[in-house]
């Protein structure tokens, strides 16, 4: 079941919004209005939200995706195609939009809970949740406009996670507040998915969209690149992203070269400087497969036995020093460990070619169940991925002959119990 | 294109937008709420000292047979102005101060118009309370006065009509801000408000009658001065001016709003 389904949605919006704001200019241009560019914010875009998914939009500024929220939420009309739209929906596009500096916040909450819908009983309700959430305290009966900007936001913010929605849209406001808010935030998210809220959030987030989303679509310019699973989305999106940069350092360092070599000066010394400058071509992850403790390929491991993650890649150009990482998921999303060969403090000195690189671990420590390990290629600052397999290599851990406690791993810790009052020596 | 069901599943929204602005109307003022008196009571003094003291303006005998009180027949065409002019300046405000509400969440913009209009509407019961007072302070009272009511939901219609689609044009164009200003200005001059229709030549009287506001005032008059009713002809023109205004301001405001809030 849907719960948004836009079909073939184009939005056209003028450039020229400052357009005739005067009688004299309105006739005088008339004629040369009728071609004022016209654009496209969003062009013939269709996608469908599943009930109860967190969905997010991402792509570059100005690529429509506020548009889209927009049209979504009913506030833009869709110049050609429909959005139908099955539930309750509640905005949250600015955070205290609505807000009358001079009224109280007690006075602001039951306006805005209003203008999202909420009556006066329903509000009545869920008023104290609203306060304790923001943190705000005494302050809610002063006016908002001594509210700090923070204050201001989490008011704003906790008002529209508490009117019940069935649908939640979010554009990028999430990313205001301290960090203890923010994971208040993404915490009361997820709760209200596990509810069966549809939330649709536009983020620049990658982390966000990779740990939180279902699902993802990514606009460019206004026209839908790719629509699906939010891992996919979000890997391929970077992966563009990650290409741009190349080719803008590429262009520039070609830029920089062209010049030297035209004003005669450091001739020599230019195409070097490309190669260091410029991250190299793609360093490919070829494949990533279990061994066990004699080699052998696996395809589950076992607590506490030994076990080795290979990871064979192609480097199509040398590359100095990437850094290889990894990261285990459980199946139901909770990260449970992650490490790379800088925190590791290894410098994997210049690759060319194919090659293995492994990583070994001599008592397998995680405790029976189903993980994912994803597996990335970073240049050695970790700013530039250059291949990543996100959580795309499952491996089922089977208990072993070893008695096992609970959680997802097994710490590698001893106890000591000489030192309670008893003076009773215990074996651990 | 909002129909009138789906606003009024919006009422609380209204009433809660009518509410803010009335409450933070006169914050942080040290007269508060005197202010809606004084503004009144201070063009009525004006007027009174100009109209009735320099120019000698005479009143009509009002509808006890003895009474000829400048200053309240007056204020009977001063109630109805001000709610005339009160609905199209607040609807003209309205609209654009919704403007950064209506970009960002999504409700009838009918909702923030509607609530402006109450608030002018709780102003003008506010003046008319008073000027029933004054007039049963010089004993001229009766049942007629209850009229009042009618012509005050008619004026409403007529000039909320109005107001909608100006509030809309004033978007696209400033131009409408201004132009409201002197038009204003003149059309209370072109409305026998200060002076009586009688003090006109028969061409200006005619002219004049063509102005719905001519019959709202008069009507105003009959029914809290003269203590009579209004005319016939005076009803089919508030009843028809306020269905048509309403009807089409409404019609043109839906269609057309969707789109200029596009270009707040």
């Amino acid at each position: 079941m849907s719960a948004i389904v836009v079909e073939g949605v184009s939005k056209k919006f003028r450039l020229h919004t400052d357009r005739a704001h005067s009688l004299k200019e309105l006739i005088t241009r008339r004629d040369r209005n009728a071609g004022i560019d016209q654009f496209y914010a969003l062009d013939d875009v269709s996608l469908e939200i599943p009930e109860g998914s967190m969905y997010a939009l991402v792509g570059h500024n100005g690529s429509g995706k506020s548009t889209l929220l927009r049209c979504i939420a009913g506030i833009y009309r869709p110049t050609t195609g429909s959005v139908k739209v099955q539930g309750r929906i509640s905005t949250l596009l600015e955070l205290g939009a609505g807000f009358h500096p001079d009224l109280t916040g007690r006075e602001n909450v039951y306006m805005n809970a209003t203008i999202l819908g909420m009556s006066k009983k329903q509000i009545d309700g869920v008023f104290d949740d609203i306060v304790e959430f923001a943190g705000i305290g005494d302050f809610i009966d002063s006016p908002v406009k001594i509210y700090s900007s923070g204050m201001y936001v989490r008011l704003g913010f906790s008002v529209a996670i508490h009117v019940d929605p069935e649908i939640l849209i979010i554009d990028e406001v999430i990313a205001v507040g301290d960090e203890e808010f923010q994971r208040k935030c993404f915490d009361h998210l997820a709760d209200l998915r596990r509810r069966g809220v549809t939330i649709v959030v536009v983020t620049h987030g990658m982390a966000t969209v990779e740990t939180m989303c279902d699902g993802a679509a990514w606009l460019d310019h206004g026209v839908l690149q790719q629509e699906g699973p939010a891992a996919d989305i979000a890997s391929a999106y970077l992966r563009r992203v990650n290409e741009h940069e190349r080719a803008e350092r590429h262009a520039e360092a070609v830029a920089a070269a062209e010049a030297a070599t035209e004003s005669g000066t450091v001739l020599e010394v230019a195409p070097e400087a490309v190669g260091e400058e410029w991250f190299g071509e793609d360093l490919e992850i070829l494949d990533v497969w279990f061994a066990d403790g004699a080699g052998e390929a696996v395809s589950t491991g076992t607590t506490g036995e030994p076990l080795t993650v290979n990871i064979s890649y192609r480097a199509h150009r040398s590359v100095e020093d990437p850094v290889f990482g990894y990261m285990i998921h459980t199946e139901n999303d909770t990260p449970v460990a992650g490490s790379n060969t800088r925190l590791s403090g290894i410098e994997t000195g210049k690759i060319e070619g194919d090659g293995v690189v492994a990583i070994k671990m001599d008592q397998l420590q995680l405790l029976p169940g189903n993980y994912e390990f994803t597996i990335g290629i970073n240049d050695k600052f970790v700013q530039h991925t250059y291949d990543r397999h996100y959580r795309s290599h499952p491996l089922a851990v089977r208990r072993g002959n070893l008695p096992i406690g609970v959680g997802f791993v097994e710490l590698d810790a001893t106890w000591d119990t000489a030192s309670r009052s008893g003076q009773t020596q215990v074996e651990p | 294109m909002s129909t009138p069901a789906q606003v009024w599943s919006y009422r609380t929204l209204i009433v809660n937008l009518a509410q803010r602005e009335l409450k933070s109307r006169y914050k942080r003022s040290l007269l508060g709420w005197m202010w809606s008196l004084i503004n009144p009571a201070v063009t009525l003094g004006v007027y009174t000292v100009v109209f009735g003291v320099f120019f000698g303006a005479q009143a009509p005998v009002a509808g006890n047979g003895e009474s000829t009180v400048f200053a309240l027949w007056l204020f009977c065409g001063l109630v109805m102005w001000n709610l005339f002019s009160g609905v199209i300046n607040t609807a003209i405000s309205s609209f654009s101060g919704a403007g950064g509400l209506l970009t960002r969440t999504y409700f009838p913009p009918e909702c923030p118009m509607i609530a402006g209009l109450i608030t002018v509407i709780i102003q003008a019961l506010l003046e008319g309370g008073i000027l029933i007072f004054f007039m049963a302070v010089i004993g001229n009272l009766s049942f007629t006065m209850l009229i009042i009511l009618p012509l005050f939901v008619l004026m409403s219609c007529f000039a909320f009509g109005i107001g909608l689609v100006l509030g809309l044009l004033n978007i696209r164009y400033r131009d409408v801000f201004y132009l409201t200003g002197i038009a204003m200005q003149v059309l209370f001059y072109a409305t026998p408000i200060v002076y009586q229709l009688s003090i006109l030549s028969p061409t200006a009287q005619a002219i004049l009658r063509f102005n719905p506001l001519t019959s709202y005032v008069g009507a105003i008059r009959q029914v809290a001065y003269f203590l009579d009713f209004p005319t016939p002809g005076s009803w089919m023109v508030m009843i028809s001016s306020a269905a048509v205004s309403l009807v089409g301001g409404w019609i043109i405001f839906s269609r057309w709003a969707p789109t200029v809030i596009e270009e707040l």
